[in-house]
């Protein structure tokens, strides 16, 4: 039973990240989760400071096999070959094969009102500060990209927020011009040339105007690498 | 992750199957990850977490098998205030765990790390149910003064 008293509430979204609890109790305070963001919120607080603990262990080396095992098991082609329905249910690429078609009957009936589907994220966080991400990145299969505030942030009225990004370190930074601070940009694909995984992206404090140079000339304020999804 | 599901299951398999699981959930539903509800970090070991707990993946070894934490002082006389790091964020829950007096942080260190129960501590301590349940409520209250929650 979830007590009344909000004190032993908060104790029991202790109890409840640490498991302490027998699997009964443990559903019924996870239904109250669902239904209480507040107490949600608390929980993933608490499972983000146990993180420290995680980090404290010793850490494994994965052994081969089991990205191999992942993968197989994603892909839905491990073990005995099941029976044609079921290969069919189980494929990745019916399932493909039909989310497109799906996407292009949307897509003809809603036209316009399509947004393009991201293939590409970044989070951009602060140096050291994982858990507060301040701005998004998404790429869409078109190229577009779309660069959003998740926080409000405070700069200096005599300095300029730049947009970076580095795909190749050979190459070095190119900038994708000077940000709003708070407000979203909106970048053609032909501004932001290719996207890869792992691409590098920053924003940086710079003079009024942006870097007297090509590269970024002021502190980090955030930074992210691009994630295909 | 994997050191993570290792010491909660005590089972090298167990602890990849879960891992792995994790990872297919991961894959599946990658879209309700939000990145304004907490980090894919916490995320992801919030996935990891609850199958473990919920596939009672948990330890069968002895509960004094050594975790990390036991060999800091059982001093127990930091306040709250004390141990409270204004400018840095991380490592706050190791330098608030660090105040805790050992009789209370052992068996909270036992529930993150083995993934026991109360039940599973108190029998595993050999102390009453009800000292176990007030030893782990006093310092998750101290835990969560000393953490700001």
């Amino acid at each position: 039973m979830i007590p009344e008293s909000p004190q032993e509430q908060r104790i029991l979204i202790a109890e409840y990240v640490l498991g302490l609890h027998a699997p009964e109790q443990e559903a019924e305070i996870a239904r109250w989760l669902e239904q209480d963001s507040e107490a949600a919120d608390l929980a993933r607080r608490w499972q983000e400071h146990w993180l420290d603990a995680a980090a404290l262990l010793e850490p494994v080396s994965l052994p081969p096999q089991l990205w191999k095992r992942i993968s197989r098991r994603i892909e839905g082609t491990s073990g005995k070959r099941p029976r044609l329905w079921l290969q069919l249910w189980q494929s990745l690429t019916v399932w493909r094969a039909l989310a497109a078609s799906l996407l292009v009957a949307v897509a003809l009936l809603l036209g316009p009102l399509r947004q393009p589907a991201p293939v590409y994220t970044v989070i951009l966080q602060a140096p050291g500060e994982a858990a507060n991400p301040g701005w998004r990145v998404t790429v869409s299969d078109a190229g577009e990209l779309r660069l959003t505030p998740l926080m409000h942030g405070s700069y200096p009225a005599d300095r300029s927020v730049q947009f970076w990004t580095l795909a190749d370190p050979a190459l070095g930074p190119r900038s994708l011009g000077l940000v709003e601070p708070d407000h979203p940009l909106v970048l053609p694909a032909r501004r932001v040339g290719g996207v890869q995984s792992g691409q590098l992206f920053e924003l940086t404090l710079e003079p009024a105007g942006g870097s007297p140079g090509k590269r970024p000339s002021g502190p980090i304020l955030f930074m992210g690498r691009a994630v295909a999804l | 992750m994997l050191a993570v599901a290792r010491r909660f299951t005590g089972d090298a398999s167990l602890a990849e199957d879960a891992l792995q699981e994790t990872f297919v959930q991961v894959w599946k539903h990658a879209h309700r990850f939000d990145c304004e509800r907490g980090s894919a970090r916490t995320w992801l070991f919030g996935l990891l977490r609850y199958r473990l707990i919920n596939q009672h993946h948990r330890a069968r070894r002895e509960a004094f098998e050594p975790l990390p934490g036991d060999h800091w002082a059982d001093d127990g006389g930091s306040t709250p205030e004390q141990c409270y790091v204004e400018e840095d964020q991380r490592h706050r829950l190791i330098d608030c765990l660090q105040t805790l007096r050992l009789e209370r942080r052992r068996p909270i260190l036992m529930a993150y790390y083995q993934g026991f129960t109360y039940e599973q501590i108190a029998e595993r301590l050999s102390v009453p149910l009800g000292t176990i349940k007030s030893r782990v409520r006093s310092g998750l209250k101290g835990l969560q003064e000393c953490l700001r929650l």
